[in-house]
C-alpha cells in the first residue's frame, strides 16, 4: 500500500500547475466518468488519466502499477463477481444466462456492470493520483488559502495533522510491540479487535493530546493568528496555464462522452441502450 | 535598568494542588546567560510561558505579580508584541513544528508578523546560516536528525530577532554528540550577538557551564530559593542541590565530594579547564594500578550467553538499507552491559530482536542458548523482560495494581500468587501508596518504575531497558540505577540501551558499541573510552573526567583512564597534598 498517496517530487507541467485549479478541472473529469453507465467510456477516461499520470506529469510506471493492481484486483473481486450473481435487470429486459447451477446463475449483463464499476473507479483512482502525485501538501493548503478564501487557522491545522501522521503510525507500531512483551496478545476476533483498539487507543490519544498541545504552545509562541493579516514567503500563482488546464479538462471530458455517443458505446447520460 | 524584571509572579493552574510558581521575583540583565535549575514541576517552563506572554492567553492559568520586559509590563502589550521579545525552544523535536521544510518552518514565525517576502528571504538565510542549516533549507523537516531539528527550532526563534531566548531542555532528547554539538552553536551565537539574554533550562551542565553567567534555582514548590554566579551556588548549598536532584557538572561534583571528606580546595571547579588548576597538586604523582577498579558483579552463572545474536543482518523492507549487518553480539548471564552508539546505528533494532518482536530466521537469535524461533512467546516472555523508552506505551490496565498482575492473569495463576508477586513488586518498587492510581496519572518517575516492575512480575532473569535513564532528574535517574544494580547483584541479566554516559560510567560492567549496524567494540567502559577514535564513531562524549584524566597523564597500567567519580575520589584522597613529597610507597 505504500506510494498510493504520496507526493511525487518532480518538475512536470502537472507539477506546475495551481493546485486548487487543477484540483476542479480534475473534478470535473471525475464528474464526467461516474455518470457513464457502459463499460467504454470509463475505459477511455482511464486512458487520459493513464496519459496524464505518465505523460504529464512523469511519473513512473512503478510509482503507481501497484496501487492500480490492487483496485483491479478489489474490483474484480468485488464489483465484477457480485454484480455477476445478484444483477437485477430493469423490468421487462431479458437477461443473457451463461451458468446456471440451482439457484445461482451467472449474468452476462451483471459482468458488464461489473466491469463498468470497476474502470470508473480505476479512473476516479488515478485522478486521484494524478492530483496527489503532482501536488506539494504545502502548496495545495496555501493555495486554499489564498485562492479558495479557505480560513487560515484551519489550512494550518490540516498541515499540521499531515504532518503528524507517519509518526501516529510509528508510534501505534511501538504500542502494539510494547503489548505483546507483556503478554497481550492480538486476537483476530470481533471481540479481540474492540479490546486491542481500546487497549491502543488510551496510550495513543495520551501521546496525541500531549503532542498536539506542544504543537500548538509552539505555534502560538511564533505569534500565529496573532495579527489579522499574514504575509505569505511562498506565493502560490494562479497563471494562465492554469485556466487552460481547466478548459482542457472540461473539452476533453465533452469530446469523449461525445465520441462515445456517437459509436453509440455510451449509457448512461440520460442515454439508455436499445433493448 | 534590567532588562527583564519580574516582580512576586505567582501563577496557578486551573485544578492543580498548587501554584506552579509562588512569588518569583528577579531581574536579568541585557545580554546575561541565565540557566534555570529546578526539580521537575518546579515551574521553570511556566516561567518560560510568563515571559513569552503565553500565559494567561494561550496556556490558560491565573497569574499574579509583574513581568516587565525593557521596562514595560507585558500585560498592556499585544499578543504580538510579546511574542516578538522572546523567542522560544521547546524540549520536543518531533512537537514544535508546523511545516513540512525547513525554510517553510522559519518562514511561518515571519509570516505571522507580516513581513514583506525579501525581508523573510533575508532573515531565513540569516538565521539558518547562524545555526549551520543553510545548505539543508530545503530539506523536509522530518529528514533532520534530532540535533539539526532543534537548532532549527532555534533558527526560527532567532529569525523572529527576539531580545530573549528561552530555552526549555532543547538538548534532553539528543544524544551526547548532539547535545554537545547545540551547546557549541549557542556559544557561537552567544559571541555573535552579545546584547541576546538567554534563559536556559538544562539537566546535563558539562557542556553548557562555561557560557552561564548566572543560575537560579526553583524548588518543588515553585519559589525562587538560589541565584548567583554557578561556582557561588554550586558550592553554598550542597544539600539544597542534593535534595532537588540537581545534576552538577561531573567535575563539581567530585569536588564537592572531596571537600565534604576534608580536603581544602580553595574553589569549585565548574569546567575541565578549571578543574585541571585546581585538582593540580592533588594528583597522584606515582603510577596507578594496573587495572581500574572491578564493578561489584553480578553472580556470573557461566553457561551459554543470556542473549546472543549470531551473523544476524536485517533490513526492515526488502530493497530498504540494512539496519543490521552481520552482527554478532552476547550478553553473558549475570552481564550488566550498556549497549551504545549512534542514533540509527540499529540498537533497538537489535533489541527487539531478542523479544521477538522483530522475527530472526532460524539460527541466528538465541535465548539461554536456545533458537529463539524454537520457542513461544510465553517462553520468551517469561525469560526476558523488556522495558520501552516512553513507559505510557507498556500500559495496558487502569490501575497500578492491575498492571503489575496483568502478566500473570495472562498465564492464569492462582490468584493467591498474583497477589503475593503484587503486593511485594508494589514494596520493593515504592509504588504501594499508588496501588489503586491510573498508571497514566503517576509522575514521570514513578511510570519508569512501574515500567520497570511489570517486567520482573513473571520472574524474568533477563531485562532489556531502552534509555532507561532518558528526561529524568538526578533522583530518579540515581533510584532507578541503584534498583537496577541491585538485581543485577542478585543475578539479574541486564541490557541497557542508553546516551547517558554517566550511566555507562558508573553502572554498566561492559559496553558494547555499535555503529552502522555492526559491533565496533565490546569492552570495559574504560576500555571504551580510552579509545578516541572509537568514541567519535560512536557520537559519544567521553564523561569530563575521563579528560581530566587525559590532561593529567593519569593512566593505569592497561592504558585506561579512571572515569567515575568514586574513581577519582580513591586517587585524590591518597594522594599528597599539594607541594608535598612526590613519591609514594
Amino acid at each position: 500500500m505504500e506510494g498510493l498517496l504520496n507526493y511525487y517530487a518532480a518538475d512536470s507541467f502537472l507539477h506546475r500547475l495551481n493546485p486548487t485549479i487543477k484540483l476542479a478541472g480534475l473534478m470535473a473529469l471525475v464528474v464526467a466518468v461516474t455518470m457513464a453507465f457502459d463499460p467504454w467510456t470509463p475505459l477511455a477516461f482511464l486512458t487520459l488519466g493513464l496519459f496524464m499520470l505518465r505523460v504529464l506529469a512523469r511519473v513512473p510506471v512503478r510509482q503507481f502499477i501497484r496501487p492500480l493492481l490492487l483496485f483491479l484486483v478489489l474490483g474484480a473481486l468485488g464489483f465484477i463477481s457480485a454484480n455477476a450473481f445478484f444483477y437485477t435487470p430493469l423490468p421487462g429486459r431479458p437477461v443473457t444466462i451463461l451458468w446456471q447451477a440451482g439457484g445461482v446463475r451467472i449474468i452476462l449483463e451483471g459482468i458488464r456492470v461489473g466491469i463498468s464499476l470497476t474502470l470508473r473507479m480505476l479512473a476516479i483512482v488515478i485522478f486521484s493520483m494524478v492530483f496527489v502525485a503532482t501536488t506539494d501538501p504545502t502548496d495545495f493548503v496555501l493555495s486554499l488559502i489564498q485562492q479558495a478564501r479557505f480560513p487560515f487557522r484551519l489550512g494550518y491545522g490540516i498541515l499540521v495533522a499531515y504532518r503528524f501522521m507517519p509518526m501516529w503510525r510509528t508510534e501505534l507500531e511501538i504500542i502494539r510491540a510494547a503489548h505483546r512483551i507483556r503478554g497481550a496478545g492480538e486476537r483476530p476476533t470481533l471481540r479481540g479487535r474492540w479490546e486491542q483498539l481500546q487497549r491502543y487507543a488510551v496510550p495513543l490519544l495520551a501521546s496525541a493530546i500531549r503532542k498536539s498541545e506542544r504543537v500548538a504552545i509552539a505555534m502560538d509562541s511564533k505569534a500565529f493568528g496573532a495579527l489579522p493579516r499574514r504575509t505569505y514567503y511562498r506565493d502560490v500563482h494562479v497563471r494562465p496555464m492554469d485556466w487552460a488546464f481547466l478548459a482542457g479538462c472540461v473539452l476533453a471530458a465533452a469530446a469523449i462522452v461525445w465520441g462515445m455517443a456517437q459509436l453509440g458505446l455510451l449509457e448512461g447520460y440520460g442515454v439508455v441502450p436499445e433493448a | 535598568m534590567a532588562w527583564i524584571d519580574v516582580r512576586h509572579l505567582t501563577v496557578r493552574y486551573p485544578r492543580a494542588p498548587r501554584p506552579a510558581l509562588q512569588d518569583v521575583s528577579f531581574q536579568v540583565e541585557r545580554g546575561e546567560t541565565l540557566l534555570l535549575l529546578g526539580p521537575s514541576g518546579s515551574g521553570k517552563s511556566t516561567l518560560g510561558l510568563c515571559l513569552a506572554g503565553l500565559i494567561p492567553d494561550s496556556v490558560p492559568a491565573a497569574m499574579q505579580g509583574e513581568v516587565l520586559i525593557a521596562g514595560q509590563d507585558i500585560a498592556a502589550l499585544t499578543v504580538g508584541q510579546r511574542t516578538a521579545q522572546v523567542g522560544i525552544v521547546f524540549q520536543d523535536p518531533e512537537a514544535q513544528f508546523c511545516m513540512l521544510t525547513v525554510e517553510d518552518e522559519v518562514a511561518f514565525g515571519l509570516e505571522n508578523m507580516a513581513l514583506p517576502r525579501d525581508e523573510m528571504e533575508l532573515r531565513i538565510r540569516e538565521s539558518l546560516g547562524l545555526v549551520g542549516l543553510e545548505e539543508r533549507r530545503r530539506e523536509r523537516v522530518d529528514r533532520l536528525s534530532g540535533g539539526q531539528k532543534q537548532r532549527l527550532a532555534l533558527a526560527c526563534a532567532l529569525a523572529r530577532r527576539p531580545s530573549i531566548l528561552f530555552l526549555d531542555e532543547p538538548t534532553a532528547n539528543l544524544d551526547p554528540a548532539a547535545r554537545f554539538e547545540f551547546f557549541q552553536w549557542l556559544a557561537r551565537l552567544r559571541g555573535q550577538q552579545p546584547d541576546t539574554t538567554i534563559i536556559i533550562v538544562e539537566h546535563i551542565l558539562d557542556d553548557l557551564i562555561a557560557m552561564v553567567d548566572r543560575v537560579m534555582l526553583l524548588n518543588h514548590e515553585g519559589r525562587l530559593v538560589l541565584s548567583g554566579a554557578p561556582a557561588q551556588v554550586f558550592q553554598a548549598n550542597g544539600e539544597v542541590l542534593d535534595e532537588m536532584g540537581i545534576w552538577l557538572p561531573q567535575v563539581t561534583a567530585l569536588a564537592r565530594k572531596l571537600r565534604a571528606a576534608g580536603l581544602p580546595l580553595d574553589r569549585l571547579p565548574l569546567t575541565v579547564d578549571e578543574a585541571e588548576e585546581v585538582f593540580a597538586g592533588l594528583v597522584p604523582a606515582g603510577p596507578l594500578p594496573a587495572e581500574p577498579p572491578r564493578r561489584p558483579a553480578g553472580s556470573t552463572a557461566g553457561g551459554p550467553p543470556a542473549l546472543e545474536a549470531r551473523r544476524l543482518s536485517f533490513r526492515y523492507r526488502a530493497g530498504g538499507p540494512e539496519v543490521l549487518r552481520d552482527l554478532s553480539l552476547a550478553v553473558p548471564q549475570g552481564a550488566f552491559m550498556a549497549l551504545v552508539g549512534p542514533n540509527g546505528a540499529g540498537k533497538t533494532t537489535l533489541a527487539l530482536h531478542f523479544v521477538d518482536i522483530l522475527r530472526p530466521p532460524a539460527g541466528h537469535v538465541f535465548l539461554l542458548g536456545e533458537d529463539i524461533t524454537a520457542l513461544t512467546t510465553a517462553d520468551i516472555t517469561a525469560r526476558v523482560g523488556f522495558v520501552f523508552q516512553n513507559p505510557e506505551h507498556q500500559f495496558v490496565e487502569r490501575t497500578v495494581e492491575a498492571e503489575l498482575a496483568y502478566s500473570l492473569r495472562v498465564r492464569r495463576r492462582p490468584e493467591a500468587e498474583i497477589a503475593q508477586i503484587t503486593d511485594a513488586l508494589l514494596a520493593s518498587f515504592g509504588l504501594t501508596p499508588y496501588r489503586k492510581m491510573n498508571p497514566f496519572a503517576l509522575s514521570q518517575g514513578q511510570k519508569r518504575r512501574l515500567s520497570v516492575a511489570t517486567m520482573l512480575a513473571v520472574g524474568q532473569r533477563i531485562l532489556i531497558l531502552d534509555e532507561p535513564t532518558f528526561g529524568q532528574d538526578r533522583n530518579t535517574a540515581h533510584a532507578l540505577m541503584e534498583r537496577l544494580q541491585t538485581l543485577h547483584v542478585a543475578g539479574v541479566t541486564i541490557l541497557a540501551i542508553t546516551h547517558d554516559m554517566q550511566l555507562v560510567a558508573d553502572y554498566a560492567g561492559t559496553a558494547a558499541v555499535l555503529v552502522d549496524g555492526q559491533v565496533r567494540f565490546q569492552g570495559t567502559p574504560h576500555a571504551l573510552f580510552a579509545d578516541e577514535e572509537l568514541v567519535a564513531a560512536a557520537e559519544l562524549r567521553p564523561p569530563p573526567l575521563v579528560e581530566l584524566a587525559r590532561r593529567f597523564g593519569l593512566r593505569y597500567g592497561d592504558g585506561t583512564a579512571p572515569l567515575s567519580i568514586r574513581e577519582w575520589m580513591g586517587l585524590l584522597q591518597g594522594a599528597p597534598a599539594a607541594g608535598g613529597p612526590a613519591k609514594r610507597g
